[in-house]
């Protein structure tokens, strides 16, 4: 590495090596049964150069000899975007909780053996359920060095189980979903999440109708991804920059509830998606986006930061929104663990005191519709209905529809005292909100 | 290389190894706003071992191809501790073993054309949508190329080399009436062909422009449930997205009750409705002359005649069923195993001309284009990029938010009418499933009706 920036520094005023190293193992069950054991170990680097005030990008998987790449990065930067930052210097990236030795040291008969637990159980529960599972290791070294003295590496870990159980009757299947992926394996409870799937298997058993008209909606901690998205892009730097988030410009008022406090952390420790650094190596952050309904700030990697004169928020990050990493592609915004507030009613108190509604613990076609201003508009995939605070049994074919935004700002009902890690990077109470349309199918 | 392939399959102790390597070379440009985003050429390269030692399957990925041998062992080992603990061996499909190059042929290659040119047609098109209107306030126009040669052999004897190209182009133009009023237009296009796909598409960056504009002052959709025509577009996407991958034997072949909803010979819908998937048509991005284990192409019926006649398989797949694999084993890349996939899959042309469509319609919607759609089994979505009233038999208004729902058999069972002007298109993205996204597909239909279609609104 040492050498390579040597080189870099006689061709280019400016230039940012990622290097990244991960091993992977994921042992896959299908329909109950052990299916495949995979050893993935992916190795590759990402150059970017400043030079001429331009910028430029270029990847490969060659390690041994950088000359291409470093040519394709210069040529990428004669005609690239004129920049107006700079790759930063040393600073201490903070440290939180991201290795786990268990992790490290976890063997494939130890995998298999939680596999099939899961499924035992499973199975015990609901006899005729089919079980697909993953359960995976990861270990991943990101190291990054820039030619202004920024020289940072990690090693994180990670642990994740992905269970799918399906029930098929005669024009009818019903599939549930659930997942955990955390930085520490014993922080991944397994039997939490079968039971989770097995009580709504037994929701699910009977078919309702859904009605049509503005009904209160329960979202889980997972369906509640469906009111978050939008604020995940509406809170983006990017989306603020270029003038298409709606909260541009509002910092200091009052856009949601008072209840109502979201932040992003980067620096919580064993946070599902925390580091010390993010992929530009800025150190991570807490930042508060929104407290007490009141907006509060945005996020930012080093080039959105430079183009709204804002300083950097350590939410560059590789692979999207959602910062599903990878060597390949260049960082742009992306969220860190995404904290929503917690209430003071449990989640089946919040039921409860619901006449008529729906409990959503997910939708099909998330991000589909006007997600700049806030609109979501999903068909259910997994729902039941509330009846006079009891879940009388799961929908189907419904449509729900509404304004993330007035739906936070003027019709949130309760968020419940409990947050739950959802989809890698949220952790949410449930959020119940008023007023959502309902279009139901007879 | 070869050599060492071959070395490392005969060394192999498991009953069955392959190994697939590939070398990839990527460019994009990326404009957002007016903004140049990303502008990359990148090259990478990596490989796959996949075994079956004793039913199981082991696999191995890796980027450091100097050591295809150990690769190898570490599947092997993985294979046998798999079926340790599994009472479900697995066997594969018999299949002619192939020696074969595939060469790539593509008009105005664009390997050759310099990234800068790439960056100016783009800038090109950005700069159209951006300056159409001054209620324009955003856009993006991202233009990829990939290169990939890949090569596949096996301990049965297979051992094929396969260029594919793939080049892609997508406009967005974002528009907003000031307030919170923000709508979209979009064109998306992609083939496995030259640079020539990308040229000229000004006009697209025009319209697509101006319908973001118009949308500003379209009307929102009521919910409800309407009688509704689909462009080829979208119904292409619904053929693929609502029933393409209920046709994916992987799913079903463990499940016997969900194999029993899929029984050949199951009606699903009318007389007029055909659907097939066609991995030979050379130039679109389905086309794959052998699938990722080796397999040559087919033509599938899946639906003849309104009945359900074929599956897609991989090689596991029709071995449990008894069949014939057909070709539709795919892989987005080198670190992932071949799954079923689609290729190119479309609805075959009916007889009813748009007009006819219309004609008995009093009060109805035809919804054009998707922003995308999701399905789980039998439940669908999709967002219609934009639509029109239809009134008295004709094409009124423009409508905004518009967003199907339903289930795949009551919708197969509802269409009543299929169109005569048949189009298969290949987008900018592609398709997604179970981790591996994005595979290059396209899909197709003509103009079709389908009755009782509940649309959600606000």
């Amino acid at each position: 590495m040492e050498g390579l920036l040597k080189t870099l520094r006689e061709k280019v005023e400016q230039a940012e090596v990622y290097h990244l190293k991960t091993s992977t193992v994921p042992v896959a069950f299908h329909s109950g049964k052990l299916e495949s054991i995979k050893n993935k170990a992916i190795e590759g680097m990402a150059l970017r150069v400043i030079d001429g005030n331009r910028l430029g990008f270029a990847t490969t998987t060659d390690m041994k000899d950088p000359s291409e790449l470093i040519a394709a990065a210069i040529a990428s930067a004669a005609f690239g975007e004129e920049t107006v930052f700079s790759f930063p210097m040393a600073a201490d990236p903070t440290h939180p909780e991201v290795h786990d030795r268990a992790v490290t040291d976890l063997s494939e008969e130890e995998m298999i053996a939680v596999g099939e637990r899961v499924i035992t159980k499973l199975h015990d529960a609901e006899p005729e359920a089919d079980v697909n599972l993953t359960i995976a290791k990861a270990v991943e070294t990101v190291e990054i060095r820039n030619t202004a003295g920024c020289e940072v590496e990690e090693e994180r870990t990670r642990f994740s189980l992905w269970v799918e159980a399906g029930k098929t009757r005669e024009g009818d299947i019903f599939l549930l979903f659930a997942g955990d992926d955390t930085r520490f394996q014993e922080d991944l409870s397994a039997d939490t999440l079968v039971d989770r799937l097995i009580r709504y298997l037994r929701y699910g058993e009977k078919i309702v109708p859904a009605p049509s008209k503005r009904l209160p909606v329960v979202f889980t901690p997972y369906g509640a991804i469906t009111l978050l998205l939008p604020l995940i892009v509406g809170f983006n730097g990017k989306s603020v920059h270029m003038g298409i988030s709606p909260l541009k410009d509002r910092i200091g008022e009052k856009v949601f509830d008072p209840r109502f406090s979201l932040t992003d952390d980067g620096t919580l420790s064993r946070g599902p998606r925390s580091s010390g650094f993010d992929d530009e190596g800025t150190p991570t952050k807490r930042t508060p986006l929104v407290s007490d309904g009141v907006i509060n700030g945005f996020l930012y990697d080093l080039r959105t930061a430079a183009l709204v004169e804002a300083t950097p928020t350590g939410n560059g990050y590789k692979g999207g929104l959602l910062g599903s990493g990878g060597f390949r592609t260049p960082p742009s915004v992306g969220v860190g663990n995404v904290l929503v507030s917690v209430g003071d009613k449990d989640e089946n108190e919040i039921i409860d005191g619901i006449e008529e509604g729906l409990l959503v613990e997910s939708v099909l076609g998330l991000g589909q519709g006007n997600i700049n201003t806030g609109e979501f508009s999903n068909n259910v995939a997994v729902a039941f209905k509330i009846e006079r605070g009891k879940i009388v049994g799961r929908v189907k074919n419904t449509m729900i529809a509404g304004n993330t935004y007035a739906l936070l700002k003027d019709h949130l009902i309760a968020l419940s005292n409990a947050a739950g890690w959802a989809h890698g990077t949220l952790h949410t109470p449930a959020i119940a909100v008023d007023q959502v349309n309902v279009v139901g199918q007879g | 290389m070869e050599q060492n392939i071959k070395q490392a399959i005969a060394k192999s102790g498991a009953d069955y190894t392959e190994i697939r390597l590939e070398r990839a070379l990527r460019s994009q440009v990326l404009f957002q706003k007016d903004k140049l985003e990303n502008l990359e050429s990148s090259s990478e390269v990596g490989g796959i071992v996949r075994v079956l030692k004793d039913g199981g399957w082991g696999i191995a990925v890796f980027n450091n191809i100097s050591q295809l041998s150990d690769k190898v062992s570490e599947a092997t080992r993985a294979a046998s501790l798999v079926a340790a603990h599994s009472d479900a061996p697995v066997e594969l499909a018999e299949v002619p073993p192939v020696q074969e190059t595939v060469r790539a042929d593509l008009k105005n290659d664009f390997r050759s054309i310099p990234l800068q040119e790439k960056k100016e047609l783009a800038e090109t098109y950005n700069r159209i949508i951006l300056s159409h209107d001054k209620r324009i306030v955003s856009s993006q126009v991202r233009y990829t190329d990939s290169f990939r040669e890949v090569r596949f052999a096996n301990s049965e004897g297979t051992f094929l080399t396969q260029e594919i190209p793939d080049v892609t182009l997508l406009l967005v133009a974002v528009a907003s009436d000031g307030g919170a009023n923000i709508q979209q237009g979009f064109e998306s296009i992609g083939e496995a062909s030259g640079f020539d796909l990308v040229l000229g598409r000004e006009e697209e960056a025009r319209s697509i422009a101006q319908r973001a504009i118009d949308l500003l002052s379209a009307k929102p959709v009521d919910g409800g449930q309407y009688t509704t025509i689909l462009d080829p577009y979208l119904a292409g996407v619904f053929i693929h997205e609502a029933f393409g991958h209920f046709c994916e034997a992987d799913f079903l072949f463990k499940n016997e009750r969900l194999s029993k909803i899929m029984t050949l010979g199951t009606r699903f819908g009318g007389e007029m409705l055909n659907v097939v998937d066609d991995g030979y048509m050379p130039g679109l991005r389905g086309n794959i002359p052998y699938d990722d284990e080796g397999v040559a192409r087919a033509k599938t019926h899946l639906i003849t005649k309104g009945v359900l006649t074929s599956l897609l398989h991989s090689r596991e797949t029709a071995k449990k069923m008894g069949v014939a694999p057909t070709g539709n084993a795919r892989a987005i890349s080198y670190e992932h195993e071949p799954i079923v996939r689609m290729t190119n899959t479309y609805i075959e042309n009916g007889d009813h001309t748009f007009d006819e469509m219309l004609s008995e319609i009093d009060h109805g919607i035809y919804a054009i284009k998707a922003y995308g759609g999701q399905t789980v089994f039998e439940q669908f979505t999709f967002s219609a990029a934009y639509a029109y009233e239809i009134r008295n038999g004709e094409v009124g208004e423009m409508l905004k938010d518009v967003v199907l729902t339903g289930n795949l058999f009551e919708t197969l069972r509802s269409i009543d009418m299929i169109g005569n002007d048949q189009q298969v298109h290949g987008g900018s993205g592609g398709c997604g499933k179970g981790g591996q996204f994005p595979l290059p597909v396209t899909d197709g239909s003509p103009h079709i009706r389908i009755q009782n279609v509940t649309i959600g609104g606000k």
